[in-house]
């Protein structure tokens, strides 16, 4: 599926052409459209729910991107990705609150940037210090490492060691107000909805591009057949844990992100239940492709908000429909995750493709 | 040196359970090659429709009994309705199946019956401990490490001298040979399925007399996994051995590293040797070795 057939009568004449990103006029003009319809038709339109909604997907994306990186374009199975988005929030709470940053550092408003890039990195180096394991092991006992970087970082790191720095307690709360970027303050659901889209399109086109590159072919052969990559001369265990760092780093951006959206970060924010989320997100949407975890990751966060939408209603006549409802959720989530894989395994981004080439190749379909 | 006789016992005696449990998923992928993620939800499945019927006033071995027909036919379903079409797909759409599986069994247990923990009453086994030299050993622990060696041997026997145990055998051996000498697949993969249920329902009703029955008792499906990969994937005596191992392991990490490491130590323990364990022997105590080829 990674053809797009191009529009009648586009005619390429030069490499140049051949690798641009948007290859006729009417792709950039879609492109445009898509841009005005985040930047301006959703924050003028969206009221405050559904801000906080896109700021959900948002959110869901950046985490999924991370994981799509790891098992969708470099074949490594990973189950515990909420471990570095905790590790990304955790590290940018605490240099926020206990930082001793130069007051203009402050004022001007890079402090919490900052914060994001550091706590990226260091999610990336923790990343790959549970990476470690790739280079021996793959399929099943990948994911059984990846799971131990789960429990170990979320449930006995942070929680007994991490969450007792500043003698806080279980819990970190951040004060309103903290969270600075530039002149803003980041303090209601639109600016975080700006920064979202920031974070999320340099993310989306840095991943792409790097994709694209040496690196992001190495990591595709290595999905394809590990040994194979190697007898051709691929370094296989520095491109895994390349793959691993560059996930961690998208994983603490996410993780970093979110904190402005939190009145307070604790362990909870991110148990088991959210890395197999966001292996679901990309499973739904459609392994391998950009597309799919941001398709997947609308479909999910969506879905979920509707199907909260429909039990409100119902709640008057079954007041215990309310309490139930993230039992119900939870049940809706793996119904939803063995379906998909069951009747549409390629994922949404499967289908989208397929509409493109259709009105691509209309009227002349062969 | 009490204290460790003390760790070492209460740890073999949870392990038999551990073992019973890890031996349905042994199972599960001898037979049928399916990585099971959803085993914790299977023994709450059990545990839960062995304690509702307990409750309902039946006596324990005829709602253990209960539990266990409830667990085949929802065994045998589950491996129609979901499974069986996956047969050759990639590890992870299966893996991710089964997922999908444990979040769907969770949301319905919790559904049904709450999150609050749940005890059998009257309990089952009687509360005095039992002295063995200078150790005490609750009768509930003995009792269920009984109960699962007894089913262990009754599994062991029922894959070595019945009709249908040699058939998963031979399907587990070469799923090809199997076919063409006329075992049938597909029935095997079924009842595989249907003994995991009821292996995990045994299991997990025994762990619900130990402290009462809550969702965490599914955490005992997290803990299989490092079972098996200890004992390799696919031996069943790896399995049992496994099991114990970790049932072992984990308490004494409990009583020893607390003090050092407060907190979760106990349940973490098992994973952290896992991953190490992983790095020096990746197919585990007897697993099979499989060479790649390209």
């Amino acid at each position: 599926m990674s053809t797009t057939f191009l529009p009648c009568g586009v005619y390429h004449e030069n490499y140049a052409q051949d690798h641009a990103w948007w290859q006729a006029r009417f792709v950039k003009a879609k492109m445009i459209l898509l841009c005005l319809l985040l930047f301006v038709a959703i924050p003028l339109v969206a009221d405050a729910y559904w801000i906080s909604v896109c700021n959900q997907i948002g959110y869901t994306l950046l985490g999924a991107l991370g994981v799509q990186l790891l098992i969708g374009y470099c074949g490594q199975l990973t189950l515990g990705h909420a471990a570095f988005l905790a590790v990304g929030a955790y590290t940018s709470t605490l240099l926020i609150l206990e930082f001793p940053w130069p007051q203009f550092l402050i004022d001007w408003g890079i402090a919490y940037p900052i914060s994001i890039f550091i706590a990226a990195v260091v999610a990336g180096v923790w990343s790959v210090l549970f990476g470690l394991p790739s280079a021996k092991v793959k399929g099943f006992y990948l994911i059984l490492t990846t799971m131990a970087a789960q429990f170990i970082t979320v449930d006995f790191v942070i929680t007994q060691y991490v969450s007792q720095i500043g003698g806080r307690g279980q819990a970190f709360s951040i004060p309103p107000g903290i969270i600075k970027v530039g002149p803003w303050v980041i303090d209601s659901d639109l600016k975080i909805y700006c920064m979202m889209l920031c974070l999320v399109i340099v993310c989306v086109v840095g991943l792409a591009n790097l994709l694209r590159s040496r690196v992001g072919r190495a990591w595709v052969a290595i999905r394809d057949n590990d040994i194979s990559a190697e007898v051709m001369g691929i370094n296989i265990i520095k491109y895994k844990l390349l793959a691993f760092f560059v996930a961690g780093f998208i994983g603490g951006i996410a993780g970093a992100f979110w904190i402005s959206n939190l009145a307070a970060v604790s362990p909870e924010h991110f148990p088991w239940f959210w890395s197999l989320w966001l292996v679901g997100v990309i499973l739904i949407g459609g392994a391998g492709s950009i597309h799919g975890a941001v398709f997947g990751s609308m479909f999910m966060v969506v879905v979920m908000e509707v199907l909260q939408l429909a039990v409100i209603p119902l709640a008057d006549t079954y007041p215990k429909l309310l309490m139930d409802f993230l039992f119900i959720k939870e049940a809706a989530f793996g119904l939803a995750i063995c379906a998909f894989l069951l009747f549409e395994p390629n994922g949404l981004a499967y289908r989208w493709w397929q509409i493109k080439n259709y009105f691509n190749l209309w009227p002349f379909s062969y | 040196m009490e204290l460790f006789l003390m760790t070492l016992t209460t740890g073999i005696m949870v392990g038999g359970i551990y073992a019973l449990v890890a031996l349905g998923w042994v199972l599960i992928y001898k037979c049928s090659g399916v990585l099971n993620l959803a085993m914790g939800e299977l023994t709450l499945i059990g545990a839960y429709v062995s304690l509702s019927f307990y409750s309902m006033g039946f006596p324990f071995l005829l709602s253990l009994l209960f539990s266990l027909i409830i667990g085949f036919v929802l065994g045998v379903l589950t491996e129609r309705i979901f499974l069986d079409r996956l047969i050759g797909e990639p590890i992870l759409t299966v893996i991710m199946v089964t997922v999908g599986l444990s979040f769907f069994f969770k949301g319905i247990v919790e559904l049904i019956w709450g999150t609050d923990t749940r005890v059998f009453t009257p309990p089952v086994f009687p509360l005095e401990p039992i002295h063995i030299g200078p150790l005490f050993i609750g009768q509930v622990y003995l009792w269920s490490f009984v109960a699962a060696i007894v089913l262990l041997f009754i599994f062991v026997g029922f894959f070595q001298y019945t009709r249908w145990g040699l058939a998963m055998q031979a399907t587990a051996d070469d799923e090809m040979a199997a076919l063409s000498i006329g075992v049938s697949a597909r029935f095997v993969y079924a009842t595989a399925w249907a003994i995991a249920f009821m292996a995990a329902g045994v299991g997990g009703t025994l762990l619900g007399n130990i402290n009462g029955l809550n969702i965490s008792v599914g955490y005992l499906g997290l803990l299989v996994l490092p079972a098996v990969v200890l004992g390799g994937l696919n031996s069943v005596p790896g399995a049992i051995v496994g099991g114990i191992i970790i049932g072992v392991l984990q308490n004494l990490a409990g009583a020893y590293l607390d003090r050092y490491f407060p907190g979760g130590v106990k349940e973490i323990a098992p994973f952290v040797f896992m991953a190490v364990f992983l790095l020096f022997k990746p197919y585990g105590l007897w697993g099979w070795e499989r060479i790649e080829r390209v």
